[in-house]
């Protein structure tokens, strides 16, 4: 058994991110806990996971079988299909559709680019084979699956060296025999290959999105397994006999065999991390509803948070190639964090645009050569020589002191795309840090709406090293009336990895009516997947660990093409009353998205979602320490520069580090710490909570 | 003091320049209002067409009318139409006898998109009193009556119920006699209505998010940010126009007609800093419906235009103050009244490739060879256990090569329509695909090779059989190459193996089988330089 041991006293969490690998080391007793950030080594990621692992061992000399469990997110599986770097992978389809992945939706992402080109299919098209077979659109056997040509397709896959292989069958969703028989077979015949059956990994409708999906799952197989138990066994060696559990795009875990099997469903697993740290944080000081900001270097992702929980998408798309563009990556299908990613961050660049108009982005200075401050030739001004300008961050306080800056080559630089412009050097700076926020607040905005929500109801958590020096100016935007701060918001994340509960999501494909179809047929289905879902929850949770079902919904007014997806009542199905509650449920949802009346016309179920999952395993946070008043954390006073005042006013800075719960001071204000500054405007009053967080009350 | 948003120097008092910031600011918000409004049509939509394909668009236009900004993901159909349509209101009802929360309604294919089922909608933007902007969508509803996609009519009466500009919604109620009249006229009243609905929907969205922009910037007025947005975009497209070579550059394109084949001329005149472009020499327009009026004429050369010159800029009025037009009335591109004009992209769709043509001429390396498009399509109709279906399926041929790219295979161009998942049409309609695949050898050869077209096999099984319409060009006349690249394959139908008239509707039997083959894109280039390399891999994947 798997199981997290009930007398854990110590947790790991191991986030590996693109540039850096976050650890952290929690203690259960008091709640304490300690984190390290190193380099991500991109050639063997184990390694610096275990160089952090081992810093902390040190810091926190406890014995390592003490340790109840270490929990894992990685960025591995995404970069492996953004840079094609997987295992000789092939594809197996329904003879006459070998060619779905590659014809895609037909659609261009970018209507107006000439030299458009749709995604790399994961599978080149000399290794796409093709059996005999063929479900029809009820499931049943049109074609019994063929012997021979599957005989001579595993020929080929031998030959070819082929180390992975996706089998994708025409509406398997509804029926996965022949995936299940021709998998048996490859098995067979072809020992050591890895196969991955579409009906295990996305089984819903729309053949190219199924494709893809197996595909990538396919493609990463080989690579998952071997890393991640080679990660295990590095915990072995240093004495962690722990069991490892894998953090999931939905924000839950499982355990390392579930992953094996679909191990796709990782691929979000960081940013996951981050929403689900997100909520916990809201959740502490009494703020279920929030917008999680979370801003780096590159990109900023915003996350919805509705009564303590990150809201679930069940689509979406690894690696754009194209800005971000909807439609330039290889769709996913499979229950994830709903993220919205905005190509801007700290390190974009600004500049005059060919309408001699401002721009920001969405090209990065990245890490090098950086920002202009960093004094490593980069030559264009991006936001954070903005942001210093301003007088937000600290030059003698560079990434909490570690870094040597040069403002000055940074203000020359602003100095350039002013005059360019026509414009001082101050509006050119505060123009580029307000239309940045403009960007978030607008992105925002739009996604909130889509759910039919009003984002002056929601609090603002930020999050990463430009989330709070970036959250005044967005709040204000959005129109929200508070800000969250939580504790070191530039390594948060991390926190996510501890709190997460156990989680397991399933899927059905089926075509009935709400109105008169048998929703006793549903039912059982919803019985099946829950019988299954919770067998693999068991296998990972605390011993009698409550755990709580939820079941989903999706339909759509016949005729629509657009689904909605909503939680279904309690009662069970089979009976009449089961049934006008799920139209009650659907026409409720309907009218708070389009704030019109439902339609009349009859509602037609698609899927049916069910989701398992186990409390979260830390509700509680560190009772934060009250010291000696907000006065004493005081740093300095500087220069910084707001809309409201009209330019550079005198701004008190505290050291966050010296701020205790219960401390209160009032904007104009920065606030100091070795990841991030966070920046209020006058028109606020600050607090911190009992749990460390700040709360920034916006008038 | 208790404040919303966020509190912006004033944005316009008087008579002050706005400044670069605050127009880029503003102009952000203003584009991505018009994005939320989109999000609202694709998400509440009926027809598959506003969903899958996008066929909708949602705009803002300054008080006269202009536009300020379409939703980015607008199909090109739609550029420059919506704000026509609008100024087509202001001249039938005087802006100060509008009253707030009114949306008026057209579906005039000369006043709105070129043909009947894309309603037009158009609301304005109240605020202290005045109209200070219009919000205005369109959208292609599941049916507005008449024939069913074919291109058999000789007049518009034919294609279904025309809806003069006509004030839909006042004081939030809509207007019952119309509601009626429509109901009566179409054969699926409840989407059709509810797809109407779904744009007022958006048009609300577009009246909300403006009324807080105006606010938050305390302006009276948006004329003053509106000129500088078309100021500015007129001058970048001028910029961009002053960079091509001058001359007058002319092309001719045979498209496969009807008995005969039509022309299509173009004569690209640039001078300065302008682009006339004339179609004179356009053959007659047609006693059926695949005559493409001005509106859409308009649209798909700007769409070429803007491609191949500033592709980055967000759509408005400003850039394309220096496109010009000039199309023979009563031609194949400027039809008039009272022809029918519903499958106007059978012929609209030509028009970016033939205006590329004349451009390669100027700009070889900004344009593209000519796709296997205008766009297939099949639809399919009767009845299976006694209930009807009705299914469109979509089948995109292979784009042109590039002047340095192969050409994209199955790729909708200029339109932007998504096939419909094999999956899901079988379960909507009796059909079951034996296969759809590439269709290797249809690129047209050129040291950049043309994108492959698809071939598609569909067995009908409807007890009763089913009627078929066909809508498919470049079967008789391929996609042409440039610079020496050869055309793609032209396109086939067969029925049960036979090849058939894909004009006219065809009523099957159950078992019958329809073969699609969808053309392929013309090559860039001589074959003969093309790489070793490419060669190779196109003969490794089986493309050739």
């Amino acid at each position: 058994m798997n199981a997290i041991a009930d007398e854990a006293i110590y947790s790991f969490g191991i986030d590996i991110g693109g540039t850096f690998t976050d650890v952290i080391l929690h203690r259960g007793s008091d709640g304490q806990s300690i984190s390290t950030k190193v380099l991500t080594t991109h050639l063997d990621p184990r390694e610096g996971a275990i160089i952090g692992v081992r810093q902390l061992l040190e810091q926190w000399p406890i014995p390592p079988r003490q340790v109840g469990r270490v929990v894992h997110a990685t960025t591995l599986f995404t970069n492996a299909l953004i840079e094609r770097k997987g295992v000789p992978t092939a594809l197996v389809t329904t003879a006459g559709f070998a060619d779905s992945l590659e014809i895609g939706t037909e659609r261009k992402f970018d209507l107006y680019d000439i030299n458009i080109e749709k995604p790399a299919p994961l599978v080149p098209r000399e290794l796409r084979f093709e059996v005999e077979e063929r479900l029809n659109a009820r499931g049943e056997v049109v074609t019994a699956l063929s012997q021979e040509t599957l005989a001579a397709v595993v020929a080929r896959l031998v030959e070819q060296r082929i180390e992975s292989v996706a089998v994708v069958f025409l509406h398997s969703y509804l029926n996965p025999v022949h995936e299940r028989l021709a998998a048996e077979y490859i098995r067979k015949h072809a020992p050591g290959v890895h196969v991955t059956t579409s009906y295990d990994v996305a089984p819903e409708i729309r053949e190219y999105e199924r494709t893809s999906t197996t595909t990538a799952c396919a493609f990463v197989k080989p690579l998952a397994e071997g890393y991640l138990r080679g990660l295990q066994n590095n915990l072995r060696e240093l004495n962690i006999g722990a069991p490892m559990f894998l953090m999931l795009s939905n924000g839950g875990l499982t355990h390392l065999e579930e992953v094996l099997k679909n191990p796709i469903q990782m691929l979000e697993s960081g940013p996951a991390a981050g929403a689900l740290s997100s909520a916990f944080f809201g959740k502490l000081d009494g703020y279920p509803d929030l917008l999680g900001f979370d801003m780096g270097g590159t990109t900023a992702k915003l996350c919805l948070v509705e009564q303590g929980a990150p809201m679930l998408a069940y689509a979406f798309e690894a690696g754009r190639t194209k800005r971000f563009m909807e439609g330039s990556g290889l769709p996913i299908k499979i229950s994830t964090v709903e993220l919205i990613e905005i190509g801007a961050g700290g390190g974009s660049i600004a500049r005059a645009n060919s309408l001699g108009l401002l721009n920001v982005g969405p090209d990065s200075a990245g890490s090098e050569p950086g920002p202009v401050c960093y004094g490593r030739g980069g030559d264009q001004p991006t936001v954070t020589d903005a942001n210093l300008q301003l007088g937000y961050l600290n030059p003698d306080f560079f990434a909490g002191g570690s870094m040597q800056i040069d403002a000055p080559l940074a203000g020359h630089a602003i100095g350039r795309l002013a005059d360019q412009l026509g414009l001082s050097l101050v509006k050119a700076a505060s123009g580029i840090h307000i239309l940045v926020s403009e960007a978030m607040a607008s992105a925002a905005r739009v996604h909130i709406a889509e759910h039919g929500r009003d984002p002056r109801h929601y609090s603002l958590l930020l999050t990463g090293g430009g989330g709070p020096v970036h959250g005044y100016c967005v709040g204000r935007k959005l129109g929200v009336k508070r800000l969250i701060c939580p504790p070191s918001p530039g390594v948060a994340s991390a926190w996510g990895l501890l709190v997460a509960p156990v989680k397991i999501d399933r899927v059905r494909t089926l075509q009935t009516t709400v109105q008169d179809g048998d929703l006793q047929a549903v039912e059982q289905s919803f019985l099946e997947l829950e019988q299954e879902a919770r067998g693999v929850v068991q296998e990972s949770a605390v011993q009698h660990q409550k755990t709580f079902v939820k079941r989903l919904a999706e339909g759509r007014y016949k005729g629509q093409g657009f689904s909605l997806i909503v939680p279904v009542p309690d009662a069970a199905l089979g009976n009449e009353q089961g049934r006008q509650a799920l139209i009650e449920a659907f026409e409720n949802e309907y009218r708070r998205k389009f704030s019109r009346a439902p339609s009349n016309l009859k509602i037609e179920l698609v899927a049916i979602r069910l989701s398992v999952h186990t409390e979260d395993l830390i509700e509680e946070g560190l009772q934060f320490p009250s010291r000696s008043g907000a006065l004493a954390a005081v740093k300095q006073v500087r220069k910084a520069w707001f809309e409201e005042t009209g330019g550079y006013v005198d701004t008190t800075v505290y050291n966050r580090d010296l701020l205790g719960s219960g401390d209160t001071f009032n904007g104009p204000a920065l606030v100091e710490d070795a990841g991030s500054t966070l920046v209020v405007g006058p028109n606020a009053t600050c607090s911190v909570t009992a749990h460390g967080s700040i709360i920034i009350e916006l008038h | 003091m208790a404040q919303a948003a966020l509190t912006a120097e004033k944005a316009s008092q008087g008579n002050n320049v706005l400044d670069p910031v605050t127009i880029e600011i503003m102009w952000t918000r203003v584009v991505s209002i018009v994005d939320e409004a989109a999000r609202v049509i694709a998400r509440t939509a009926f027809s598959t067409l506003s969903n899958d394909a996008n066929d909708f668009a949602c705009v803002l236009t300054d008080v006269r009318g202009q536009s300020l900004a379409q939703n980015t993901s607008g199909i090109p159909s739609f550029i420059a139409t919506l704000p026509a349509t609008v100024r087509h209101m202001l001249a039938e009802f005087p802006i100060g006898e509008m009253q707030p929360g009114d949306v008026f309604i057209t579906n005039d294919p000369w006043m709105g998109t070129g043909h009947l089922p894309d309603v037009c909608l158009v609301k304005p933007i109240f605020h202290k009193g005045g109209v200070v902007a219009f919000a205005a969508t369109t959208s292609h509803v599941p049916d507005i009556g008449g024939v069913v996609r074919s291109i058999a009519p000789r007049e518009i009466y034919e294609e279904g119920l025309r809806i003069p500009p006509t004030l839909f919604v006042r004081n939030g109620e809509g207007d019952p006699m119309l509601t009626k009249l429509i109901r009566a006229n179409v054969r699926t009243p409840d989407q059709t209505l509810g797809d109407i609905w779904a744009q007022v929907a958006a048009l609300e969205v577009m009246d909300n998010r403006m009324l807080t922009l105006v606010r938050d910037y305390d302006v009276d007025s948006l004329d003053g940010f509106a000129d500088e947005i078309f100021t500015r975009s007129e001058k970048a497209m001028r910029d961009a126009i002053r960079r091509v070579p001058k001359g007058e550059f002319t092309y001719l394109m045979h498209t496969d007609g009807l008995e005969e084949h039509f022309e299509l001329h173009v004569k690209l005149t640039i001078r300065d800093d302008e682009i006339l472009v004339d179609y004179a020499g356009t053959s007659p327009q047609q006693p059926c419906a695949i005559n493409c009026p001005l509106t859409y004429t308009y649209a798909m050369t700007a769409y070429a235009i803007r491609s191949a010159l500033l592709p980055e800029l967000p759509n408005n009025e400003g850039m394309f103050r220096p496109i010009k037009i000039s199309v023979p009335e009563k031609s194949l591109l400027n039809p008039i009244f009272p022809v029918a004009v519903g499958a106007r992209a059978a012929t609209g769709h030509y028009v970016p490739a033939l205006v590329f043509g004349a451009l390669f001429q100027a700009l070889p390396e900004r344009v593209i060879a000519a796709p296997g498009s205008p766009q297939w399509c099949v639809t399919l109709t009767g009845h299976q256990h006694g209930e009807r279906y009705a299914c469109v399926l979509f089948f995109a041929g292979g784009l042109g090569a590039r002047a340095s790219l192969d050409g994209v295979s199955c790729l909708s161009w200029p339109s932007n329509i998504s096939m419909i998942p094999v999956e899901v049409a079988e379960r909507v309609a009796p059909v079951l695909f034996k296969h759809k695949r590439l269709l290797p050898g249809s690129g047209g050869k050129g040291r950049y090779r043309g994108g492959l077209g698809q071939e598609a096999l569909i067995e009908l099984y409807a007890e009763g059989g089913a009627s078929v319409f066909f809508m498919t060009e470049r079967t008789k006349i391929p996609a042409p190459g440039l610079a020496g690249g050869e055309p793609g394959a032209l396109g086939e139908l067969l029925i049960n193996g036979q090849p058939v008239d894909s004009r006219a509707p065809h009523y099957v039997k159950q078992g019958t089988q329809l073969l699609i083959r969808t053309p392929g894109g013309g090559g860039y280039g001589e074959a003969q330089a093309r790489s070793h390399e490419a060669i190779e891999k196109d003969r490794r994947a089986g493309y050739i």
